[in-house]
């Protein structure tokens, strides 16, 4: 069960006539999930609405697979390429892509396709009643606020039962008190239907609160996946770490050993001078280091609690 | 004098309703594919399509005679198929009017369909429909303005034809000679009375469609 991920994929330049195109992005997405909610996490550009777009099936992902509990919904060695239609999917759109010309009732039913109409009337009213938009039901998209709007654009996807949901960004425009009510939501509805949501997100907050699962993403890169603790405690690269918006960093700070077996080193920054322990440097190594601000404690004299001095990211300068 | 105003004006109809129906069905997929496909020498699609906005209809008119006469691929496959020969007869009139009023079909459309927000497709799509239910119930109700506007073009433009029409149909009385081609011989006959009636049929006419374009395009808004 879960979602596994796996594909590599290049975007040239739209130029014609040309033979050397210039690669304007190249995707490189790696991560498993259980039934969970994922994050894709990432600043604009990293790649985070192309790899949902893969996922979905409305793009071509290149080299690779992609499978949704145990669907195989893309592998190149097979030569499958499931379509959109076919992949029994939720979508939710960060415009929510609402059909104008058809009323809130009409927009639900829309993927109710070949349901009888008691079990589509049935299943209406309970995604009505499930996203609280009941009074809503005959008005039309012009007519809905942002936050009522993106309800029913998640009534209308979560109505089909898909095996997987994917939200782009999907409250980016509404305000904070609707988001966080929405993001409960997302919970509750991940707790109830137990399948994969990959939810999008450049908002370190939103990823934190909601994650069972992040991943982050750069430049077309997975830099890192883990749970929101693992990722927030333990960044693997000093970018993760910058992107979480949480460090001082201090890049290209040189390693003075005591000598080569010890464990101990002093990091030295400019003016600043940080002793570590328990973590083995080379001598001369240049490192990037990062400290949390609710870590640092002002004092007069010297501090005995030498733990609490904490330098969490260590990764390598070349 | 009724006999002379009323086969015009019913030959006329006749050909506009015909080609205008024919650039309908036709346009809107060409519109389509224009729209939402690249492949291969679209440009040039879109070059031939719209040569005959532009071109002279004498020019279109010696075009299509060359293509529908006795020796034109057309009239060959006509012939062959039907043993009569096309040219100077109500059919080719039609042809001519269709093929001058496509491109006004085409532009209108292919700009009303572009205008559908791409995203309202793809979220059909992972609604579980397929792309030809999608253009037939979100995309063309969505463009249908656009779609409504380039049709009432196009009739209007088969109701005025007259350079190409004249050339490939002729000016055979009870035959091909619509509106525009008779106030053409009526005044050259010196028959101004003729000529003034069906001046004033034409103008009603095409007033009466630019109208319309208006009060339909104004009244239709999304799901009212």
């Amino acid at each position: 069960m879960g979602i596994e991920v796996d594909f590599k994929t290049c975007y040239y330049e739209k130029k014609k006539n040309s033979k050397n195109k210039k690669n304007i992005f190249t995707l490189n997405a790696k991560f498993q999930a259980q039934n969970e909610l994922v994050v894709l996490f990432g600043p604009s550009g990293s790649g985070k609405t192309t790899l949902l777009r893969c996922v979905s099936g409305l793009m071509d992902p290149g080299d690779g697979k992609i499978i949704v509990n145990n669907k195989l919904y893309y592998d190149t060695d097979k030569k499958i390429n499931l379509p959109v239609q076919d992949r029994k999917l939720g979508y939710v759109f960060q415009n929510y892509a609402l059909f104008p010309h058809m009323n809130v009732r009409k927009n639900i039913e829309y993927g109710l396709k070949g349901w009888d109409k008691e079990a589509k009337e049935e299943k209406v009213c309970k995604m009505l009643k499930l996203m609280d938009i009941y009074e809503l039901e005959n008005r039309y998209p012009s007519e809905l606020s942002g936050g009522q709007s993106q309800r029913v654009s998640l009534a209308r996807a979560l109505a089909p039962e898909p095996d997987i949901l994917l939200l782009d960004e999907p409250f980016s425009a509404l305000d904070m008190v609707i988001r966080i009510k929405l993001r409960e939501k997302i919970k509750e509805i991940q707790r109830e239907l137990q399948i994969p949501i990959l939810f999008i997100t450049h908002n370190p907050e939103e990823a934190f609160t909601l994650a069972d699962r992040i991943v982050v993403l750069h430049k077309g890169e997975v830099k890192q996946s883990g749970t929101p603790e693992e990722v927030f405690h333990n960044p693997k690269s000093s970018y993760v770490a910058e992107l979480l918006g949480l460090f001082n960093i201090f890049d290209d700070t040189i390693v003075e050993n005591y000598n080569d077996q010890s464990k101990n080193s002093i990091l030295m920054s400019g003016n600043m001078q940080i002793s570590t322990r328990d973590i083995s440097l080379k001598s001369n190594d240049r490192v990037s280091l990062g400290i949390r601000p609710e870590n640092i404690y002002i004092s007069n004299c010297r501090v005995e609690n030498r733990d609490k001095i904490c330098s969490l990211d260590m990764s390598k300068y070349n | 004098m009724l006999e002379q105003v009323w086969f015009p004006i019913s030959i006329t109809l006749w050909i506009a309703i015909i080609s205008s129906i024919s650039v309908l069905f036709i346009g809107v997929i060409i519109s389509y594919v224009f729209a939402r496909r690249d492949f291969r020498g679209k440009w040039l699609a879109e070059v031939l399509i719209t040569l005959p906005l532009v071109l002279p209809p004498t020019v279109m008119g010696y075009l299509l005679i060359i293509l529908l006469g006795k020796n034109g691929f057309i009239g060959n496959l006509i012939f062959a198929l039907t043993e009569t020969r096309i040219l100077f007869t109500w059919q080719a009139a039609v042809i001519a009017a269709f093929v001058v009023s496509l491109p006004l079909m085409v532009k209108t459309t292919t700009a009303a369909i572009e205008a559908v927000d791409q995203e309202l497709e793809y979220a059909a799509y992972t609604l579980g429909r397929r792309e030809l239910e999608t253009v037939l119930f979100i995309t063309l109700p969505l463009a249908k303005k656009g779609i409504l506007a380039g049709f009432i073009l196009s009739f209007a433009r088969a109701v005025g034809e007259f350079g190409a029409t004249l050339m490939i149909a002729g000016n055979i009385p009870g035959k091909t000679n619509t509106m525009s081609i008779s106030i053409y011989s009526a005044y050259q006959a010196g028959n101004n009375e003729l000529a003034n009636v069906l001046v004033l049929i034409l103008v009603l006419v095409s007033l009466l469609s630019i109208a319309l374009t208006g009060k339909f395009v104004n009244n239709m808004k999304y799901g009212v």
